[in-house]
């Protein structure tokens, strides 16, 4: 225990020094108590619901990344692997003529299966031909973001709403809400597999030899590990965790594909910042995935009330980064030079 | 320009008259707790060649490092030409007329020859611009002086080694050294390359330049130096004319009156465990890397592999271990193992201690216990369906850190955070502790402090009267001659000979590992 | 017609911002500096290229304010991934998001408006006509009429080309990425060259920006380098940083643009078209990459 705490000490320092360079910004005890409103409180608890929407989705996203960066793959395809998976779920909620409960689950392993199979295709090219994981996975976003998009806006556009999205996927197979709040249930699906992850990297022989190959591929190797075999696992693993995020934002808040909306609130960098913040320590990543959460929402509060603008979270949260660049460097291990 | 007619038949100079170009005087240094050099002061006399010798860890590398400004010295002063310098880098040394071949040459693989000699001192003109054409003059001149044949064109990422040796040296006449040390610098060179070398060196003297040669090749040092200092243990033990003096003694004064650390007791019995057949491994250019080798070893029989690094040892490992794809048959435990993975060769029951501790002995970053489990975390003494049994696999490592006397505060403790020796203990509890049939071994007392390396020697050979058939890689031939049975010579691919344990000798297996066929016939 | 006037003008337009990038990756990759954060400082130039404009008037002083935010982004990742030793893929991801939310932050601080800012007084780079070229059919399209980035651009690739071959720092540029002890040794410091080629690097991938903001069109929107950093470091990579392979190669993709351009004009949906270059990015890498590795096992 003593030995992650002092792993997390910086972080938490930084997250510290954000905290301070964000009051910097608002001074005024209006600004803290907007934020806090914004990311926490409002109406019926409004604002906390939508911070826990967002979490969902961003917990899901940086699962998906852990899972790859602990096994020192070094997968930045995650925003292709969201989309990919929301696009597929949103085809089979509105199309797929059968019943309420069917749809749901078909649409969940759909978005499950087609997502880790890109993931799996950036590692293809690596083994192949190799071209770096770190690049194809990132050139793979291109196409996948634009043919969600081209979805959206052409073929299966809602012709009869002035939006470029989908239609509505069936209503009765949409994730339910708790009730009286806008908050669905894909926060309890995405809460489980964290959970499952974080204890199955802890306990289990594949978690172990994920993470010592992370640690080092020679190691891995000179043990006997099944390395390749490791390599797509933890691939499509790591993209079916990034499909079944896509399901959750489709199937729950908005019940429908809408062109952007997993691309534009950076949800793939921030789950990147949200590991890297963590250290790479699993039960870790959960705190900072939500910290990141809060920070956006409650700047959207503190833009509302008192015109600070929201991007202030985003600034942040990138320098963040880049101090953590120097200690999350030496976690990500396991790979030749600078990434190639 | 006065040559030498032929390797060794050269006529020696006179030392006492010529002027000291730089001296040593009381240097001592210390790495935390041992003491690495001790009171060492001799001096570089002008046109001399002067060899330093020792065995590995005496000091003599160390020595040099100091000299040429990567280390600093805990006491003593380094005087260039009569007076006292600080030697704070590199750049001061080069400043004083010192230029060293390292080992690990300091080469930049993608640009030229000529480029390469001109980095950092590119005499600009106007504007910066390089005057390529000047510069290439004054090379050309270096390299028909010292009758070099290199391409000033060429990248030297296409040069072979000796080439690239060369490189460096012409590297140094350019700056104007007048002092050149070379550190081993045969150790990556063939026989006939080494000769060539030597011819340079004698060149270069003949034009007032003083060799200063570390090593610890004793034939090299008769054939071709003037004077011989000798290393052992941080001190300077003697000195000789090389006119006045033989291979015997200095191996003698090298080796000291030393105790037998450990006692060898042949274990081989008369069951072959492992039998390698015409075993050979393809490079992706060139010759192969391993070709035709063919070995038996015996149960409780430690296999000894020498040469000079980079003749197929690591091939050779990789193959036996399952790295590397390889041609010809191994077999152990009744089977050809060549087409089975690491995994499957570890279940039959092979042992792999990595000479790499950093990547591929240990993961750094885990903890001393998941280092202990590598290998065996499926089994079921660790886990069960699929999940590790935590409570075993801590009783595990704790037993085997109380056998194997391995310093650390916890099972938990990461394992970079340990020194050299005991991260190499954990390899070896975790190796010995599978019980191998087969165990292969590469240098496994590399960066090892000495009261390590004894207990770590003991364990091999306690295994190995167990019953456990063990190939033990090394590059040092005192670890090979303390511990094998008997001692096979990879030299350029083959298995150039196999001496049993009576009829070992150093001068025979060096000739061996050069390419002479002086021992025993594989 | 397919090869009309307007495909043969848009060329080199479009491609101009990639190849500035690309000229300035290629530089990072010399001295072994992964820079993959080439995308955020194509965007921090393109914003800082209209608010230089907006505020004088002038576009040349528009780039220059460009440039000069260029260089800092240049600096910033050097303080991060030289001085403290960062990773440069961390950093670079940081730089990015870095870019995304400071761009868009300035944009409602300065302009107060969101997503795009369009203004009249946001007025186009200096064009260079050719005159008597322009009447040529098609090339005319091609060489006449273009920006002054497009030929600052193409003139930097041989100027950066006999840089790195006959200048000092352009052999210890080289030198560095390879063996930074044998650098010390001889008293160069790999961490200056290391930051200068950054800060090189920064400044002309704001140009790029400046290039798509300031002279492609007159105005600014959110993430309109729209992944030309990838392609830039794509291409670099294809061609093992030589800058005289650079040149044709950006060519290529400035083609494949342009094309898409002229297939959008004939119905084909915009998210298609902008799709190619991706895609062809990863088939080309396959297949270098590819043979890079049979050439080595040759």
């Amino acid at each position: 225990m003593t030995r992650t705490l002092r792993k997390v000490a910086l972080p938490i320092g930084v997250v510290a020094l954000g905290l301070v360079l964000l009051l910097a910004f608002a001074p005024t005890r209006e600004a803290v108590l907007a934020f806090l409103n914004g990311a926490f409180g409002g109406r019926n608890n409004f604002n906390l619901y939508s911070t826990l929407s967002r979490f969902a989705i961003l917990l899901g996203v940086a699962m998906s990344v852990l899972v790859s960066f602990r096994a020192g793959l070094l997968n930045i395809g995650a925003e292709g692997q969201l989309v990919l998976g929301g696009l597929t779920a949103a085809m089979i909620g509105v199309y797929l003529p059968a019943p309420p409960l069917v749809v749901t689950v078909s649409a969940l392993l759909g978005a499950m299966v087609v997502a880790a199979l890109w993931a799996m295709l950036a590692g293809l090219i690596e083994r192949a031909t190799n071209v770096p994981l770190l690049i194809g996975s990132l050139l793979l976003n291109y196409p996948a973001v634009y043919l969600a998009s081209y979805f959206v806006s052409h073929p299966f556009r809602d012709v009869n709403s002035g939006a470029t999205q989908s239609f509505r996927i069936l209503r009765e197979a949409g994730l339910p809400r708790f009730t009286g709040t806008i908050l669905d249930y894909g926060i309890v699906l995405i809460g489980i597999t964290a959970l499952v992850v974080i204890v199955l990297e802890r306990t289990s022989v594949f978690g172990y030899r994920v993470r010592m190959q992370g640690y080092s591929v020679g190691f891995a190797r000179a043990s006997g590990f099944p390395t390749r075999r490791l390599y797509y696992r933890t691939l499509m693993i790591s993209g079916a965790i990034a499909g079944m995020t896509g399901f959750v934002a489709v199937f729950g808040m908005n019940q429908r594909f809408i062109d952007g909306m997993l691309t534009a609130p950076l949800y793939a960098w921030t789950g990147i910042a949200a590991v890297l913040m963590a250290a790479i320590i699993p039960w870790v990543t959960p705190i900072t995935a939500f910290f990141f959460a809060a920070l956006a929402t409650g700047a959207i509060g503190m833009e509302r009330s008192v015109g600070i603008p929201r991007e202030v979270g985003q600034i942040i949260q990138a320098i963040i980064v880049l101090y953590l660049s120097g200690v999350a460097g030496k976690m990500l291990s396991g790979r030749d030079g600078k990434g190639r | 320009m006065e040559g030498r007619p032929t390797v060794g038949a050269r006529v020696k100079q006179n030392e006492t008259s010529t002027p000291a170009v730089c001296r040593l005087s009381g240097i001592s240094k210390a790495f935390g707790a041992t003491q690495a050099l001790q009171d060492v002061s001799f001096e570089v006399r002008k046109g001399e060649f002067l060899a330093l010798i020792g065995e590995n860890g005496a000091g003599k590398s160390t020595t040099m490092g100091i000299l040429f400004g990567l280390l600093d010295p805990d006491a003593g002063t380094v005087e260039i030409a009569g007076r006292p310098q600080a030697m704070r880098s590199a750049r001061d040394a080069i400043a004083a007329g010192l230029g060293m071949v390292h080992q690990h040459f300091m080469l930049y693989p993608d640009l030229t020859v000529l480029e390469n000699i001109i980095v950092g001192q590119e005499d600009t003109g106007r504007g910066g611009r390089i005057p390529l054409a000047t510069h290439r003059a004054r090379a050309t001149e270096i390299l028909r002086d010292f009758d070099f044949a290199l391409d000033l064109d060429r990248k030297v990422a296409d040069l072979p080694v000796d080439a690239r040796q060369q490189v460096e040296i012409v590297k140094l006449l350019y700056r104007g050294a007048s002092v050149v040390i070379l550190d081993e610098p045969t150790a990556v060179l063939t026989p006939q390359e080494s000769i060539a070398l030597y011819r340079m060196l004698a060149r270069l003297q003949a034009q007032g330049t003083s060799i200063v040669l570390i090593t610890h090749k004793l034939d090299e040092v008769m054939d071709n130096a003037d004077r011989i200092l000798v290393m052992r243990r941080g001190k300077l033990v003697a000195e000789r004319a090389t006119a006045e003096t033989n291979t015997a003694e200095l191996a003698e004064l090298m080796v000291g009156d030393r105790i037998e650390v450990v006692e060898k007791h042949s274990a081989a019995g008369a069951d072959v465990v492992l039998s390698v057949a015409n075993l050979t491994v393809q490079r992706q250019q060139g010759k192969p890397a391993l070709r035709d080798v063919n070995f038996e070893v015996h149960a409780g029989e430690v296999f000894g592999i020498a040469g000079v690094s980079g003749n197929g040892q690591k091939e050779l490992v990789n193959a036996l271990v399952g790295l590397e794809g390889a041609q010809g048959a191994v077999r152990f435990a009744g089977r050809d193992i060549l087409p089975l993975d690491v995994a499957a060769r570890r279940a039959l029951g092979l042992g792999y201690m990595a000479e790499d501790r950093m990547a591929m002995g240990l993961a750094q970053a885990g903890s001393v216990a998941e280092n202990l489990i590598a290998g065996r975390e499926g089994k079921s003494a660790f886990s069960t369906r699929g999940f590790l049994t935590k409570s075993r696999i801590r009783k595990f490592s704790r037993d085997l850190i109380d056998r194997f006397d391995i310093r650390t505060p916890s099972d938990r403790q990461t394992v970079a955070k340990l020194s050299g020796g005991n991260q190499q203990k954990i390899v070896v509890a975790r190796e010995l502790s599978a019980r191998p049939q087969l165990l292969v071994v590469e240098n496994p007392c590399w960066g090892v402090d000495v009261g390590a390396i004894t207990f770590i020697h003991k364990q091999i050979l306690e295994l190995a009267a167990t019953g456990c058939a063990v190939v033990l890689v090394s590059s040092d031939l005192e670890e090979l001659f303390a511990l094998s049975d008997r001692v096979g010579v990879l030299c350029d691919g083959a298995l150039n000979a196999i001496f049993p344990r009576d009829g070992l000798d150093a001068i025979a297996v060096g000739a061996a590992m050069t390419g002479g066929r002086e021992g025993v016939p594989a | 017609m397919f090869f009309d006037s307007a495909l043969m003008d848009s060329i080199p337009r479009l491609f101009t911002p990639v190849l500035l990038a690309a000229i300035g990756s290629a530089l990072c990759e010399r001295v072994n500096v992964f820079n993959i954060a080439l995308e955020g400082m194509m965007l921090i130039g393109a914003f800082f290229a209209v608010v230089g404009t907006y505020y004088t008037g002038n576009a040349l002083a528009g780039l220059g304010v460009a440039m000069v935010a260029g260089a800092l982004s240049g600096l910033v990742f050097a303080y991060f991934g030289v001085t403290r030793g960062g990773d440069h893929i961390i950093v670079s991801i940081g730089f990015n998001v870095l870019a995304i939310g400071l761009t868009a932050f300035l944009l409602g601080q300065i302009f107060g408006v969101s997503g795009q800012f369009d203004d009249p007084r946001i007025v186009q780079l200096p064009r260079i006509d050719l005159g008597p070229v322009a009447d040529i059919p098609l090339l005319g399209d091609f060489l006449s009429g273009q920006s002054i980035l497009v030929w600052f651009a193409v003139i930097m690739v041989f100027v950066v080309h006999w840089f790195l071959k006959n200048h000092k720092y352009g052999l210890r540029l080289r030198a560095a990425g390879q063996n930074d002890a044998a650098m010390r040794t001889v008293g160069v410091s790999p961490e200056a060259l290391k930051t200068s080629a950054l800060i090189t690097c920064g400044t002309l991938c704001a140009m790029g920006g400046a290039q798509l903001s300031i002279s492609n069109v007159t105005l600014y929107t959110d993430g309109m380098s729209a992944g030309r950093g990838w392609i830039a470091l794509v291409i670099v990579m294809m061609c093992n940083a030589r800058l005289l392979w650079v040149l044709p190669t950006a060519l290529l993709f400035g083609l494949v643009d342009a094309f898409g351009f002229r297939m959008q004009g004939l119905g084909l949906p915009q998210q298609l078209t902008e799709s190619v270059p991706y895609v062809l990015a990863i088939v080309v890498l396959m297949l270098v990459f590819r043979n890079r590795r049979a050439r080595l096992a040759r």
